[in-house]
């Protein structure tokens, strides 16, 4: 969801080429920016050319040296790559084994973009690994490590992740609730959405809304996407009340129509009506 | 409210010295949606403080139709963000004078979020004080750069589209000719069932145009 810090920005749908273009760059392995940018434009495009995810594989196993010359620091195109292939839907399940052994980098960066994919994919077979990373809880999996502001594991992205994939064993559920009290409101965020989407208690949608009432901005954006992310309806006039931009809000309120369980989406339901008329209030 | 409150209000918009300041002086000027404060708020538009220039789209189209030749006036061609809050503010108050910059916005912008303005702004012009000549023209214009925005490759902006295609069949259905009226239906079909379509929201927001057009127009 979330560039690094290090990652050089991309702007608007950049710069306008063609797939067997970006295919081309990608094959670059002596630029790194240019594959960089490749491998964005994959993942942004939703490439289902044959040789998109192949490519990006090799890509996820590209590492290098800091090269500063060259603009794009070290893993940049690795983790652009674990990016667009959790937006290459079916395409990409030859690719989970890869992001699987992503999860396992020591670079934190990375395990961050693969977690993510993984959850996009709903990648069943990542379920034990990621419950693995933050079964240490709050107070080491969710430390923050000496000298900078990243925790020992990327919380966030990994508790998405479980909520995304679904599925809710007892033992799932077990790991992430620790993280309810972690002492960060965007971990607490995280935690609350991905309880909400494995147990579907209104209690967790609750706690997500007094998120919206949060000083901070960045706390409001982020349970703002977390109940768009988790589908939750009862949350539709909370939404529309935040103090956040409309550009956010209408993503919320398209998650709260389209994150619905089994195909419901396509239904003019009187609940459905309700949400759509928010979003033209926002336009 | 006498001019020289309102004088006062300006004055306090001057005097502002820090982001919350300009935030409450432009709060209290644009509640009074006084025509003498509309020069203001548009100079407003250009402070590069959105709190404010929320506060002041919503005193312009507090302020209605007085305001429009101010804005068109003052339109920045070089300052970005300004432009984006004219456009707003132009969307809000529907009057035809502002047509020409609401095309313009839905078809160049490079910000989703005035294209998504612009459209929702191109379906509820007010044309009723029109002769029918001049509303018939500017009807068609208005489907036109609509009928475009229907490709524009921001889900948000798509969803905006048929937002404004519905507000303009909702009035102006029967006063469109018979050619337009069916372009206008065709378009919102396509969105309903272009299999392309990323955003299952923007697919449901043309069905449910649709069968508000088909209610009221079988």
């Amino acid at each position: 969801m979330v560039a690094g810090p290090a990652d050089p920005p991309i702007s608007g749908n950049g710069d306008p080429i063609s797939e067997e273009e970006a295919l081309r760059r990608l094959r670059l392995s002596d630029d790194p920016s240019a594959q960089y940018y490749a491998a964005w434009w994959l993942g942004r495009n939703r490439s289902s050319h044959p040789d998109a995810v192949p490519l990006l594989q090799e890509a996820l196993r590209q590492r290098r040296p800091r090269d500063a010359g060259a603009g794009v620091e070290e893993n940049a195109v690795a983790r652009n790559a674990a990016r667009a292939l959790g937006k290459l839907g079916g395409a990409a399940e030859a690719a989970i084994d890869d992001l699987l052994a992503t999860l396992e980098d020591e670079d934190d960066g990375l395990r961050e973009a693969a977690a993510r994919s993984l959850g996009e994919l709903k990648a069943r077979r990542a379920v034990p690994a990621l419950q693995r990373r933050l079964a240490s809880g709050p107070a080491v999996a969710g430390a923050q490590r000496s000298g900078t502001p990243r925790l020992q594991e990327p919380c966030e992205a990994l508790l998405e992740a479980l909520g995304e994939i679904g599925e809710g064993s007892a033992e799932v559920v077990a790991v992430i609730e620790p993280f309810v009290q972690h002492e960060r409101p965007l971990i607490r965020s995280a935690a609350c959405r991905a309880l909400l989407q494995l147990t579907q208690e209104p209690r967790w949608g609750e706690q997500l809304l007094a998120l919206l009432q949060h000083q901070q901005l960045q706390v409001r954006r982020a349970a703002l996407m977390d109940l768009g992310g988790a589908g939750w309806r009862p949350a539709l006039p909370a939404i529309a009340a935040t103090l956040a931009e409309n550009s956010l809000k209408l993503i919320a309120l398209r998650g709260l129509v389209e994150n619905q369980d089994a195909g419901a989406p396509s239904q003019l339901d009187a609940s459905t009506v309700a949400v759509l008329e928010a979003m033209d209030d926002l336009l | 409210m006498s001019p020289s409150q309102v004088a006062e209000l300006v004055e306090a918009v001057r005097r502002a010295d820090s982001a919350l300041g300009l935030l409450q002086a432009t709060q209290a000027l644009a509640a009074s949606a006084h025509p003498d404060g509309a020069a203001c708020l548009v100079e407003i538009l250009g402070f590069n403080n959105p709190g404010a220039a929320v506060a002041a789209v919503d005193g312009l189209v507090a302020i209605g139709t007085p305001a429009v030749e101010t804005i068109l006036s003052n339109i920045d061609g070089y300052n970005y963000g300004a432009r984006a809050w004219a456009v707003r503010a132009l969307a809000g108050i529907g009057d035809v004078r502002g047509l020409e910059v609401l095309e313009d916005a839905l078809g160049k912008d490079i910000g989703p979020s005035v294209r998504r303005a612009a459209a929702r702004g191109l379906g509820q012009l007010r044309l009723e004080a029109l002769s029918a000549e001049e509303r018939s023209a500017s009807l068609s214009r208005c489907l036109a750069v609509l009928l475009d925005g229907c490709r524009d490759g921001e889900w948000v902006v798509r969803y905006a589209v048929i937002v404004g295609l519905e507000h303009l069949a909702k009035t102006w259905f029967t006063a469109l000719q018979a050619s337009d009226q069916s372009a206008l239906r065709q378009a919102l079909r396509q969105l309903q069932d272009n299999p392309e379509e990323e955003a299952a929201v923007v697919q449901l927001r043309a069905a449910l145009a649709l069968q508000r057009l088909e209610e009221a127009h079988g």
